[in-house]
C-alpha cells in the first residue's frame, strides 16, 4: 500500500506525457468556429441568467460560437479567477468577464492575454491592462442623467422640493461616478436641492432605516433615488410603510422583478436599468467580431445583430439604451 | 480468504487510489488535455493551500479534535501582511509578521483547549467568526493590491517543474509523515485520539500536545495566507472563506476518523488528490459550478459509507 502514492503520481506523469496531436482550438482562419467563455459575477442570480439568455440568442444567430456560460455560484472571487485560468489552459477563444473583484481577477485575466486569449468585461470593468474592450451597459453619464430626468418627470410640474440620495457604499465606485454626473445634472432643475447622500452599505433593511429617516428628517422630500438593486426595494418599502407613497417618489436602479410589485401598487413610478438579455447578446456579438477580426482598433462602430450598429467609445463597446419600467410596461419584462 | 481479506488493514486507501486512477483514466479518454503535464501542474496551483492545511488538520482529527478557524486566520494573516506592505515595511518583514499573527492566532485556539478544556469545535467555532471579525475590522473590508512581482513568484513561480508551494508542501508533508510514523509524540496523538483520559492518567503531556498541535494549524493558515496573497496579487478580508471545509473534507474523505485515533498521511493525500482531481475534471468538462458541489457530496457520502461498512466488517470478526 505504500506504493499507491507513487503509483499514482507514475499515472499522472504517463498520462500526462503522453504526446496529444491535438491542435489549439480554433486555427483555422476567417469567420471561424470560436468558443466564448462568459463568466458571470454569480452565477444563479436573475440579473446574470437574463444576461446568459441574451447571449444563449446571439451565439444561436451566429452560429459559429459555443458559448460556455459559468461562474461561481457562491460569488466567490476565487473561484472565479480559477474557471478563468482553467479556460486559458484550454485555449479557448474570448473570455468575457464581469468581474467580481477586478484585483483578484487581474492576475488570471492578465496571464490569459500572454497566452493568446482574447479578453473583454461587461457589465463590470476590469483593472487596468487586463481586457481588450469593455462591453459597458451604459456611460456612467447616460446613467445619471437618466436618473434625474427620471425624478423630475415622475414629480411632474415644475420639479419642485428637496430630494436625496440612498448610495451603496461611501465608496462605492460606480455609484460615486453616477453621483458625479447627478449633481451636474441637478443644475438643469434649480428647484430641486439636494439635502443629503445617505450610505445603506449594500443592506435592504439599512436602506429601510435610511430611508425612513429621510422622510421624517425633511417634510418637505419630494424624492429620493435609491442606485443600487439592494437599496431600492429597501427605500420603496419605507415609503409605502411611511405611507407617503404619491408625495415622496422614489426611483433608481433595479431589475423588473424586485420592483414589480411596488411599481404595481403605485409606490414607484419608474424604474431604471439597461435590456440585460441586449448586455449578454452584445457581449457574444463583440466577442466574436474581436476573434474574427471584425473588431480592431480605432473602429468607431460594431454591427451586432438585431441590436444594429453599436458605438464603441475608445475600447468601450456601448449599449447605451437605459430602459424604465413603469405600470404600463413592466410585465413584458422577465429578470 | 474473507477474514484475511477484511483483516487488509488499507481497504480505504486502497477504495481510494482505485478511484483516483479511474478518474484519471476517464480523464485523459475524455480530456486528453486536461491530463497533460503542464494542465496538471497549472491546475495544481489550485491546490496548495488546501493540502498545506491538510497536514496539521489531520493531526488535529487524529486527536478527535477540529480545527474551523484556519480560513479566519488565513484573512487575518493576509490582511496583516497587506497593512504592513501598505506602511512601506519591508517585504520579508511583512511576512514575518503575517507569520506570526498566525501563531498566535493558533495559539490562542490551543490555550482554550489545552489548559481551559473546551470543546475544539465550540473554542474554534468562536474563533471562526472573530478572526475574520478583527481581519475586517482592522482592515475595513478594503481589498489591498499592486504587491511587487517579486513576491509573486512565490506562488505563481515554478522551481525544478513544480510550481513553488508545491515544494513547501512536500517539505512539510515529509516531516510530518516522519513525525506521525516514528516519533513517541505521533503515537501520542492517535492515543489522546482512542481515549484522552487514558493518555492523561499515564503521563503523556495532552495539554502540551494540543497546544502544540493547534499553533502548528496557526503557522499553516499563515504559509497558506501568504501563497494566497502571493498567487492573486490581493490581500482582502474575505481570503480563505469556507476553505476549512474544503479542508476537514479532503482529511475526511481521506480516511482520518472524525472521531480520532484513526489516519494516515497516505489516505490523507488520497483524499486531497481525489478532490482536487474531481473539482478540476468536472469543471473542466462540464464548466457547471453547481454539479462540482454535488458530485463532492456524493463522493464524500460514498466514501464515509465505504469506510464504516469495512470499519464493521473488521471490528466483527
Amino acid at each position: 500500500m505504500k506504493f499507491a502514492l507513487p503509483l499514482t503520481f507514475a499515472a499522472l506523469l504517463f498520462a500526462g506525457c503522453k504526446p496529444s496531436a491535438e491542435t489549439p482550438a480554433g486555427s483555422s482562419a476567417g469567420g471561424k468556429k470560436i468558443t466564448v467563455c462568459m463568466l458571470p459575477k454569480k452565477k444563479g442570480v436573475p440579473y446574470f441568467t437574463s444576461c446568459s439568455q441574451g447571449a444563449e440568442e446571439a451565439a444561436k444567430q451566429l452560429g459559429n460560437v459555443e458559448l460556455i456560460y459559468d461562474g461561481p455560484t457562491d460569488g466567490a472571487p476565487e473561484k472565479a479567477a480559477a474557471m478563468i485560468e482553467k479556460w486559458a489552459l484550454q485555449g479557448v477563444d474570448v473570455i468575457a468577464v464581469s468581474p467580481n473583484d477586478p484585483d483578484v481577477l487581474a492576475p488570471a485575466m492578465k496571464k490569459a492575454r500572454e497566452k493568446g486569449v482574447h479578453v473583454v468585461t461587461w457589465d463590470a470593468d476590469g483593472a487596468a491592462g487586463t481586457r481588450e474592450y469593455f462591453v459597458n451597459q451604459a456611460t456612467a453619464q447616460d446613467i445619471g442623467y437618466a436618473l434625474v430626468d427620471t425624478m423630475a418627470k415622475d414629480i411632474g410640474g415644475e420639479a419642485e422640493g428637496e430630494v436625496a440620495i440612498i448610495t451603496a457604499t461611501l465608496t462605492a465606485a460606480n455609484q460615486n461616478e453616477w453621483m458625479k454626473f447627478m449633481k451636474e445634472r441637478l443644475a438643469k432643475y434649480p428647484k430641486l436641492s439636494l439635502v443629503g447622500v445617505q450610505p445603506c452599505n449594500e443592506d435592504q433593511k439599512v436602506a429601510f432605516q435610511v430611508a425612513q429617516d429621510l422622510i421624517k428628517a425633511h417634510p418637505n422630500l419630494r424624492g429620493m433615488w435609491a442606485i443600487s438593486s439592494v437599496a431600492f426595494p429597501g427605500a420603496a418599502e419605507a415609503v409605502k410603510q411611511s405611507g407617503t407613497a404619491g408625495k415622496v417618489f422614489v426611483t433608481g436602479l433595479s431589475t423588473p422583478n424586485d420592483m414589480r410589485s411596488y411599481v404595481k401598487d403605485g409606490t414607484v413610478k419608474s424604474v431604471l436599468l439597461w435590456n440585460t438579455k441586449d448586455l449578454g447578446y452584445l457581449t457574444v456579438y463583440a466577442s466574436n467580431a474581436l476573434a474574427n477580426g471584425g473588431l480592431k482598433a480605432g473602429a468607431a462602430s460594431l454591427s451586432a445583430g438585431r441590436l444594429g450598429e453599436k458605438k464603441i467609445a475608445g475600447d468601450q463597446v456601448l449599449l447605451g439604451d437605459i430602459l424604465v419600467f413603469t405600470k404600463d410596461n413592466i410585465d413584458q419584462f422577465d429578470f | 480468504m474473507k477474514t484475511r481479506l477484511a483483516k487488509f488493514p488499507f481497504w480505504h486507501e486502497a477504495v481510494l487510489a482505485l478511484l483516483l486512477v479511474a478518474l484519471l483514466i476517464t480523464a485523459n479518454t475524455m480530456e486528453p488535455r486536461f491530463m497533460r503535464l503542464g494542465t496538471q501542474i497549472e491546475l495544481s496551483r489550485h491546490l496548495w493551500e488546501i493540502a498545506l492545511l491538510a497536514l496539521p488538520m489531520m493531526l488535529i482529527i487524529i486527536t478527535a479534535g477540529i480545527d474551523l478557524s484556519v480560513g479566519s486566520n488565513m484573512a487575518m494573516c493576509a490582511v496583516t501582511l497587506g497593512l504592513l506592505y501598505e506602511a512601506h515595511v519591508p517585504m520579508p518583514l511583512a511576512i514575518g509578521a503575517a507569520l506570526l499573527v498566525g501563531i498566535i492566532g493558533g495559539a490562542i485556539n490551543g490555550a482554550f483547549i489545552a489548559f481551559l478544556r473546551v470543546h475544539p469545535l465550540i473554542v474554534t467555532l468562536a474563533t471562526l467568526s472573530a478572526f475574520r471579525g478583527v481581519a475586517e475590522g482592522v482592515s475595513l473590508a478594503r481589498p489591498i493590491s499592486g504587491f511587487p512581482a517579486s513576491f509573486g513568484l512565490l506562488a505563481q513561480g515554478t522551481f525544478a517543474c513544480l510550481p513553488i508551494p508545491a515544494w513547501m508542501f512536500i517539505a512539510a508533508a515529509i516531516v510530518c509523515s516522519v513525525i506521525l510514523a516514528k516519533t513517541p509524540f505521533g503515537r501520542f496523538l492517535y492515543a489522546i485520539g482512542y481515549n484522552e483520559n487514558a493518555c492523561r492518567f499515564t503521563g503523556i503531556n495532552v495539554p502540551r500536545i494540543k497546544l502544540l498541535l493547534y499553533t502548528l494549524a496557526g503557522f499553516m493558515s499563515a504559509l497558506s495566507a501568504i501563497i494566497f496573497v502571493a498567487r492573486r496579487n490581493t490581500a482582502k478580508a474575505d481570503v480563505g472563506t469556507g476553505i476549512e471545509l474544503d479542508v476537514i473534507a479532503a482529511v475526511v474523505l481521506g480516511g482520518v476518523s472524525i472521531f480520532g485515533g484513526r489516519g494516515n498521511i497516505v489516505g490523507m493525500l488520497l483524499g486531497v488528490v481525489l478532490i482536487h482531481e474531481t473539482r478540476e475534471f468536472v469543471s473542466w468538462h462540464w464548466n457547471n459550478d453547481e454539479l462540482i458541489l454535488v458530485v463532492l457530496g456524493v463522493l464524500l457520502i460514498a466514501s464515509v459509507l465505504l469506510n464504516s461498512l469495512f470499519s464493521r466488517r473488521s471490528r466483527s470478526d
